[in-house]
């Protein structure tokens, strides 16, 4: 353990180093993906404009759920998104067997030898929609308020490194696996607006089977004192464990992908 | 390349993708799952309002299918297939061949278009259709005129992921790309907000860029917002953003091939 940690540093500086050699490409893009989730925030801005709120939430309350629906998935997809969508070629190719066969714990490898900095223009873009955000709600910010807020935003991107974690693990028992990230981003994209102006059967699933819900509404719902639907009075609660729990089902598929990994040939 | 030969590049697109059987599934449940959430979306902002400047909220839901799944199909595809080409150095083969790049470009992703609308955006219609319910056209006139906005939709939207896929030729990615034709696309071109509900110097701007065309206008023609007159005007100036827009795809295609390098040859 302690010799998968003490590699983790060195893993990291190759991989910056590798992307600060297009540093051209790296701006631009860190760029271009802000500037597209800034227009369509400012589409749903418009929109709120004329309608005045959605499902009852006003565009300060919108936009501080959207930042922090940004900012936990960057968190957590900069640990694993582009890592874990690629496991599906590396597993076709043959060439994870040389990732298993490393004095490395694979994940620790996989993860931190791809630490994706580009997310950096999302989290810029987050942090300064939240910055702006968090003074415009109608909220009575205290230590404990600020504290949880920060631990329900660490244990959304747990929630999202998790979920992405166990879908590119299927790939070591399904081969492919790619499709499923199609699936995820349906969920994804629901989260960003309020829970309660979807159907109940909807709400269940995302507070269960695919956890988005916690990945930016009900923590968000909670700070600004709106009510929870199906949680009510736990949904604090809940939403700081979400995060653990996705973690620990998350270690304990890819223990078992691992253990039934064949390859992808004969 | 004789003219006659480009269809088979389509049918061999189209065939192709009968293989991936679960990315089948998971498209279509990943429209789905975001068609309902638009129409939730929706419901929630009328907020029991009969109808919203002219708007019921019927008319929003067939138009969150037309502008959505339909109309603003997966584009990317086409960024990545010219960005791959480019930086393997899979493009110099292209231009070994007797063929037009372009036309092959257009030939192979109108088969993935017909594929995913037979996989993919018919069945989700139903199933919204039955669900939900979908106006039908609003007159036959708007019914008819649907299709050659649709066929120029298809055809604006392909030529400006082809102008950015081209791009890649001078900045070597085409990742930045897309994501910039993802901004334009979410504000302009009515897939998220139709150009009704934007404040009126917004509208008026953006109701004039080809972008209008992709989403906003064949879904507007299909619920009967344009009246004939302005129908037929606006799939005029449609044509004329479809003819500069091709020009310059000839263009850049015809500097692009003139400054290609390929590492390591």
């Amino acid at each position: 353990m302690s010799r998968s940690l003490a590699v983790v540093p060195h893993l990291v500086r190759m991989y910056v180093r590798t992307r600060l050699e297009y540093r051209g490409a790296m701006l631009l893009a860190w760029f271009a993906q802000a500037l597209s989730y800034a227009a369509t925030y400012t589409a749903i801005a418009l929109l709120l404009l004329r309608f005045g709120n959605l499902g009852g939430w006003t565009w300060s309350e919108m936009a501080l759920l959207l930042s922090f629906h940004l900012l936990a998935y960057s968190l957590g997809a900069s640990l694993s998104f582009t890592q874990f969508r690629d496991i599906e070629e590396k597993v076709r190719l043959g060439t994870l067997d040389a990732v298993l066969i490393k004095p490395v714990s694979p994940w620790v490898y996989l993860v931190f030898s791809g630490l994706n900095i580009g997310y950096a223009g999302h989290i810029i873009l987050a942090v300064g929609l939240m910055a702006w955000a968090v003074t415009e709600v109608a909220v009575d910010w205290s230590i404990l308020t600020a504290l949880y807020f920060v631990a329900g935003l660490l244990s959304a991107a747990m929630v999202t490194a998790a979920i992405m974690t166990m879908i590119g693990a299927t790939a070591l028992v399904w081969v492919r696996s790619k499709h499923l990230f199609s699936i995820f981003f349906g969920f994804w994209e629901l989260a960003r607006y309020p829970l309660n102006i979807f159907p109940v059967p909807l709400q269940i699933l995302m507070l269960t089977i695919a956890p988005l819900g916690f990945l930016a509404f009900v923590p968000v719902a909670v700070t600004l004192g709106r009510p929870v639907p199906l949680l009510g009075d736990w949904a604090a609660l809940t939403s700081l464990l979400a995060g653990p729990l996705a973690v620990t089902l998350g270690a304990l598929h890819w223990r078992h992908c691992i253990q039934n990994y064949q390859g992808a040939g004969g | 390349m004789r003219a006659a030969s480009y269809p088979a590049f389509a049918l061999t697109a189209f065939q192709s993708r009968l293989v991936y059987r679960n990315q089948v599934w998971a498209s279509a449940f990943g429209d789905l799952v975001s068609i309902f959430a638009r129409i939730a979306i929706l419901t929630a902002a009328f907020a029991g309002a009969a109808q919203v400047d002219g708007i019921t909220l019927p008319e929003m839901v067939t138009y969150a299918l037309l502008s959505g799944p339909l109309l603003y199909w997966e584009y990317s595809r086409v960024l990545y297939d010219v960005g791959d080409a480019v930086r393997t150095g899979d493009v110099a083969v292209f231009l070994l061949k007797p063929l037009h790049y372009p036309s092959y470009l257009l030939s192979t992703h109108s088969g993935h278009f017909a594929f995913e609308c037979v996989a993919i955006v018919v069945p989700v219609a139903l199933i919204v259709g039955f669900t939900v319910g979908l106006l039908p056209p609003a007159s036959l006139f708007h019914g008819l005129m649907f299709f050659p906005y649709w066929a120029v939709s298809w055809l604006i939207l392909f030529i400006l992921a082809c102008l950015c896929g081209l791009l890649a030729f001078w900045l070597l990615t085409a990742f930045s790309l897309e994501w910039f034709l993802m901004a334009i696309m979410s504000l302009f071109s009515g897939a998220i907000i139709p150009l009704w509900f934007l404040p009126t110097p917004l509208a008026t701007l953006f109701g004039y860029l080809p972008f209008a065309w992709i989403s906003y206008y064949p879904a507007a023609v299909y619920l009967g917002k344009l009246d004939v007159t302005a129908t037929w005007l606006h799939l005029g100036i449609g044509l004329f953003w479809l003819t500069v827009l091709s020009a310059a795809v000839l263009a850049l295609w015809a500097k692009a091939r003139h400054r290609l390098i390929v590492q390591g040859g």
